[in-house]
């Protein structure tokens, strides 16, 4: 006989779970009790935002489904915003939520909250455990359905009697659905039908989007790219996939991408679309999105078809399968010569970022630290200015290498995640760039990287402002900064100190020096190599804005680079 | 009107899912039949939606994991009907201003 928590984490270990993070509570406590011995280590972090988020992390940087762990109630509730960023970000996450006791639930008892409705339009699969008996297909259901085709949340509440109770249990079991004649895959022509598009297409392009790299398709997308050498560029969760050397790579597209990528994906007359949304960060003004463009959209989501615009030719199915399939063709086929459009498109009158946007000193802070970055290391970006400054001037091929909210745009996300991070790779430099506002709503964090002793390389950009919601106020609210002014804020060096973490302070001044003077120099390289965590707070001016810049509702060619 | 038969395991939430890939986009459902049929369950809807919407929730539902087939056609005269008769209920009491006797006060 097993209790149903004993019963309940060794299902987990079936899954192959051996790290959770969670926040213990009530309802949750027998699951709790059953921790010790049971092969899976338990990461205490100091709020259950905290925790979905370091499962989120530690998801976006393995590729396994992330766990996260809370009681009901309130506790279930702070999970609600990792959910929503799991699920925009397709990552694997499943979160397990104490539930009051089964005759309880309905009666509005204590700390009870109807945690499986709250979620419903958040996952992609959830249940209510019903019985104890349930508990093993439960979990194997759950961990099937997060991983499986588009990654995503699933929520697991289960009654904390459940938990306590003794059973017989015979083992974990494994889930496996029948198949849905219904389920739409590209059809077998289709390696084809691209060819004929190709064939006829003047000005083709790639866009690459985190599906490129979910699926495990990125060597033979670069090889695939490599011999249609055809403008390429990718969305933030794209970057990585291509290397920037590559001569045909732009960057990054979309509303803070490069001048480059964004005329290349407005002027062409084919897109090929590999595992990207087309979100409207993405395009701009849909109705003016890539005006003369066919599209062709390998996608394994058939949901994320024809949300923009109606595309030429779905190509659906896992890119891991589609794009070896479509290379294998193209080697013989007899496509157009493409060098005129790839020199235009890649054109140095095109340059990447105005001149003037790369003396900027934050941007040359964030290159000063990431071209001293090693190999194989991880940079964390949370929300706002500092995020797409980071997204612009990332630098390297590893394509889990860049991690962000970007779907959600979920604020407080990168501390926490930057756990998950470094506990899958103690030996990764991990670097997590916030801004102050966003540090500041997961400042508790500090705590659980100060008692792993994670060393995590924490950067504040401190602007003193909501840095991008002040961006827009200028641009397009005639400067009345209303509620973003974040002068007041504490010294984030004395807060590290009293949570026993290293920091230090450099103000933007030490960046108008090319190359930056030798004492700068030694602060970065001691920050980058220490084997604690650390942080530096770099003082910027309040109005420094992120260039170019496509204004809400305009289209990708309608980039501003200053104020007007 | 364009009415949709979706097919579907009738597991724990999956009829609310449906449900609210539709009201997430601010649509109403004016008719909505929900029932067993050849060993799963059917729920039949009546919405006014653009074709732009019709691809995009065949597919969001499809997207459900329980979801077994989405098929979209005409109105069938059943519906057509109840939604006739739904025109002869009672409204519920429309808002008043704010000058004037507020719901509440009125409930009161």
């Amino acid at each position: 006989m097993l209790k149903g928590a004993e019963m309940f984490l060794q299902c987990l270990r079936a899954e192959g779970v051996h790290l959770v993070f969670g926040y213990p509570g009530g309802a949750i406590m027998p699951l709790y009790d059953a921790l010790e011995g049971s092969g899976i280590r338990h990461i205490l972090t100091r709020h259950e935002q905290g925790a979905v988020f370091a499962a989120e992390g530690h998801a976006r940087a393995t590729g396994d489904v992330g766990v996260a762990i809370a009681t009901s109630g309130p506790g279930a509730t702070n999970l609600v915003t990792g959910i929503a960023d799991a699920k925009m970000d397709s990552v694997p996450l499943v979160c397990i939520t104490g539930q009051v006791r089964s005759p309880l639930i309905g009666t509005d008892a204590f700390q009870e909250t109807d945690v499986f409705g709250l979620t419903l339009s958040l996952t992609k699969w959830s249940r209510l455990v019903r019985s104890i008996d349930e508990i093993p297909r439960v979990i194997a259901e759950g961990f099937y359905w997060a991983r499986e085709g588009r990654p995503g949340p699933v929520v697991i509440d289960i009654p904390t009697d459940f938990l306590k109770a003794k059973v017989e249990f015979s083992g974990p079991v494994k889930f496996s659905p029948k198949p849905r004649p219904s389920d739409e895959k590209a059809d077998a022509a289709f390696p084809d039908d691209v060819i004929a598009l190709l064939s006829n297409a003047q000005k083709p392009v790639a866009l690459i989007g985190a599906g490129a790299k979910l699926s495990g398709a990125v060597p033979e997308l670069r090889r695939l790219l490599d011999d249609l050498n055809i403008p390429a560029f990718a969305t933030v969760h794209g970057l990585g996939a291509l290397s920037p050397e590559a001569p045909y790579y732009l960057g990054m597209v979309g509303m803070h991408g490069t001048r480059a990528a964004n005329m290349a994906l407005h002027e062409n007359d084919l897109l090929l679309v590999f595992g990207a949304r087309l979100d409207d960060r993405v395009t701009g003004d849909p109705t003016r999105f890539a005006p003369n463009s066919k599209i062709v959209h390998f996608e394994i989501d058939p949901a994320q078809l024809d949300r923009v615009r109606q595309c030429e030719l779905p190509v659906i199915g896992d890119l891991a399968e589609t794009i070896p399939e479509f290379h294998r063709k193209i080697k013989n086929a007899n496509l157009p010569d493409w060098s005129d459009w790839r020199a235009l498109a890649c054109g140095e009158d095109r340059a990447e970022l105005d001149p003037r946007g790369l003396a900027q000193p934050t941007i040359r802070f964030l290159d000063e630290l990431f071209g001293r970055l090693p190999n194989h290391s991880v940079i964390l970006a949370d929300v706002g200015q500092h995020q797409m400054w980071a997204a612009q001037r990332y630098r390297s091929d590893s394509p889990r290498g860049f991690i962000t909210s970007g779907g959600l745009g979920s604020m407080g996300f990168a501390l926490p995640a930057a756990v998950g991070v470094q506990l899958a790779k103690p030996e990764a430099t991990v670097l997590c760039v916030s801004g102050d506002g966003g540090f500041q709503m997961n400042i508790q964090e500090l705590a659980t990287v100060r008692r792993l002793n994670l060393p995590i390389k924490m950067v504040i950009v401190d602007n003193k402002y909501l840095g991008m919601v002040r961006q827009w106020q200028q641009l397009f609210y005639q400067r009345n900064y209303a509620e973003t002014d974040l002068s007041d804020n504490p010294d984030f060096v004395e807060i590290a100190k009293a949570y026993r973490i290293n920091a230090e302070r450099i103000h933007e001044e030490v960046m108008q020096e090319f190359p930056v003077a030798e004492d700068t120099a030694d602060t970065l390289e001691r920050f980058l190599r220490s084997s604690e965590p650390e942080l530096l707070v770099f003082d910027c001016a309040p109005e420094a804005n992120v260039y170019p810049m496509v204004p809400a509702g305009a289209a990708l060619s309608e980039m501003l680079f200053e104020e007007e | 009107m364009n009415a949709f038969h979706i097919h579907y395991r009738n597991t724990q939430g999956t009829l609310m899912r449906i449900l609210t890939a539709v009201s997430r986009r601010g649509i109403d459902i004016p008719y909505l039949y929900a029932a067993a049929t050849d060993g799963a369950f059917r729920a039949d809807l009546l919405l006014e939606v653009n074709a732009k919407q019709i691809g995009q929730l065949r597919r969001d539902w499809h997207a459900i994991v329980d979801v077994i087939d989405v098929r979209v056609g005409a109105p069938t005269p059943q519906m057509i009907e109840n939604l006739a008769s739904s025109f002869a209920a009672p409204h519920p009491p429309a808002s008043t201003a704010a000058s004037g006797r507020s719901a509440s006060a009125a409930m009161a």
